[in-house]
């Protein structure tokens, strides 16, 4: 058994940057030297994300080749009305309301790995192979791993395997609230570098040992430097003129991705030359360069109440969570969470309930866009959200009511700030990084045609396109349709894509992990912040 | 089917002894029903998050409500024991879905 099909995805990667780093840089020379000639030898194209470009939405989106409508992940976490109160809860792999492509692959005898990949936990106990989850504390790791003996065997047989360096370690991330001092910001980029070599050295392991059908890794290290060292990367940003620290972070960022290059070269060659092989990433990279409180913004318009919040020690912690802190009886339209760029409608379904009567939902629906709408920069007259989305238009499916009622673009595509703050709009001290809806899309190998650029393909386009690669047919009910103009003719001669039955359905959860306490959702929204989705 | 008692303690016992087996603890008992999650075991929020996941994942049951064993009054507890934790999943697991409240 050969592995036939890798998959290397990173998390936030773009071409903005990945084209620097291909190249000849004047003084450093070709920083990604293998990726530069797998390109040449490949097909390449922009990956358009899911309507909110966002790590949760995304990812699931490629794993199972349906949009969020569908799947139901809209953001990391999920949020339910009870008793007058809203209560936040974390989403887990029990929320895809979707079946995935491991589970696919598997029913259909195929065996997987898949590594890092988001909302893998707990796992799927329908799968053929091997799952170490994304985004889970160490200290879980070795219960959410699959099969219940893999921890262990990966414990013996991987060199210097340390699940604190591999997993995400919330005490660290906890340790930066605001922005980052210079020194942490640099101590952030080195913390990844190990990390990404611990999920190299995994894959590594059970390409040499299990040779599954399909080798799936994801390194989401590209994503978190990039929050935090956008400046430093992006040519449109990078002074003529660094500072040694300026120049000191380039360097470094540099280095983080010279190793993964040599990671992508080691895995690569490891899969040989039969096999075919695929890079994408669930969103590109912007720079952001203004705070859009858009809480604010509701309240001036009479949307929502603050909760009147005293000097308790719990009341305080609370405000500081930057959860929305609201008057849930004063409140009708309010952002739940800065990832989602979206806002809520509140609809009384039953008497007494707080929000609009069902029948005033179109109505008030259209007025709060137009009051978006009015949220103009005042020396410009520019809209601030130049794009206000209805779900039925972005989120159609069975699972659209889970979504948030409107979805925003800004003009400099950041995620809001809920704070209670003013002013509504405030430019940053200095530009930070934010997701682009266009990553990336990869692909090299037999039967792969070389050195092409094809049009802009969508990310639930490369489930389907892993399937095809193992030789599946693609079910019918996918959305996501295997990009045929990256395939050789003779390989789509002798072999054509197949449209196979649906998927099968998925139990999913209604209720998803407990209520979090306080605590829990400050230490989310630490991590939250860190990753740039906070101001 | 009814669960019983000890079996439902015996598999919280089983779920906590895994999942900190490799937490480097300075634990001078083995686990039992009097062992606290946060004293004893050193459980941060985050930790207790996975364990109600794995304890719902291990009975199957997706919406056993651990609010409820969390939070008294409004407030959220300092502490709990493996046997509180027991008894409220012999309830939760034995207790005809709608005599739930």
């Amino acid at each position: 058994m050969t592995t036939r099909t890798l998959f290397i995805g990173m998390d936030g990667a773009t071409f903005t940057v990945l084209d620097q780093l291909t190249n000849d840089l004047p003084g450093v020379g070709v920083v990604m030297p293998f990726l530069s000639e797998f390109l040449r030898n490949g097909v390449r194209a922009k990956l358009r994300s899911t309507p909110n470009p966002l790590t949760p939405p995304a990812w699931v989106s490629l794993m199972t080749g349906r949009t969020p409508g569908h799947h139901g992940v809209f953001d990391f976490i999920r949020a339910e009305e009870k008793g007058g109160d809203v209560f936040f809860t974390l989403y887990d792999a029990r929320d895809i309301r979707t079946e995935t492509i491991w589970s696919l692959a598997s029913r259909q005898g195929k065996t997987i790995a898949a590594l890092n990949f988001p909302f893998t936990a707990p796992p799927p106990r329908d799968v053929d192979g091997s799952v170490v989850p994304g985004f889970i504390p160490w200290k879980h790791l070795r219960r959410n791993t699959h099969p219940q003996d893999l921890y262990d065997q990966i414990k013996q047989g991987v060199a210097d395997f340390d699940p604190k360096e591999l997993a995400w370690d919330f005490d660290r991330e906890a340790q930066s609230l605001e922005d980052l001092s210079d020194e942490d910001r640099e101590n952030w980029v080195r913390y990844h570098l190990p990390r990404e070599m611990q999920w190299f050295r995994i894959a590594r392991y059970l390409l040499e040992t299990k040779q599954p059908d399909l080798m799936a890794v994801m390194f989401d290290g590209v994503d978190k430097l990039q929050h935090q060292a956008w400046r430093f990367l992006d040519p449109a940003l990078f002074s003529d003129h660094p500072t040694p620290y300026e120049q000191r972070m380039r360097d470094l960022c540099f280095e983080y991705f010279r190793k993964l290059d040599g990671y992508i070269k080691e895995l690569v060659t490891l899969v040989g030359p039969e096999a075919q092989v695929f890079m994408a990433s669930d969103h590109g990279f912007t720079a952001t360069t203004e705070v859009i409180r858009i809480n604010a913004y509701l309240k001036q318009k009479g949307y929502l109440e603050w909760r009147a919040v005293g000097q308790s020690e719990a009341e305080q912690r609370r405000d500081a969570t930057m959860f929305a802190n609201l008057d849930w009886d004063k409140t009708l339209a309010y952002c739940r969470t800065p990832s989602s760029n979206g806002i809520t409608i509140r609809v009384a379904r039953t008497p007494g309930e707080t929000g609009i009567a069902p029948a005033q939902y179109e109505t008030f629906r259209d007025q709060l866009i137009r009051d978006l709408e009015q949220l103009t920069d005042p020396a410009s007259g520019e809209r601030i959200i130049t794009e206000i989305h209805k779900r039925e238009d972005v989120f159609p499916g069975v699972a659209m009511s889970d979504a948030p009622d409107l979805l925003m673009v800004l003009r400099d595509r950041g995620f809001v700030s809920i704070k209670n703050i003013e002013p509504v709009v405030e430019p940053r001290p200095e530009p930070a990084g934010t997701h682009h809806p266009d990553g990336i899309f990869i692909a090299g190998g037999q039967g792969i045609n070389q050195g092409r650029e094809i049009g802009t393909r969508n990310i639930v386009d490369v489930g389907a396109t892993l399937l095809y690669s193992l030789g599946l047919a693609v079910p019918e009910d996918l959305e996501g349709q295997v990009p045929e103009e990256s395939f050789t003719e003779a390989w789509l001669s002798a072999h054509p894509v197949r449209i196979g039955p649906p998927t099968h359905s998925v139990g999913g959860n209604e209720a998803g992990a407990e209520d979090m306490s306080e605590e829990e959702k400050e230490k989310l929204m630490e991590q939250l912040q860190m990753l740039g989705y906070m101001e | 089917m009814s669960i019983p008692y000890t079996q439902i303690e015996d598999s919280v016992v089983q779920i906590v002894e895994d999942m900190v087996q490799d937490w480097d603890l300075e634990v001078e008992d083995s686990v039992g029903p009097h062992t606290t999650l946060v004293a004893d075991l050193g459980f941060s929020s985050i930790d207790i998050i996975h364990f109600t996941v794995a304890i719902e994942d291990h009975f199957s049951r997706p919406k056993l409500g651990f609010n409820e064993l969390l939070m008294v009054n409004g407030k959220y507890v300092d502490d709990l024991s493996i046997a509180q934790i027991a008894a409220f999943l012999d309830q939760k697991l034995n207790t005809p879905a709608k005599q739930v409240s």
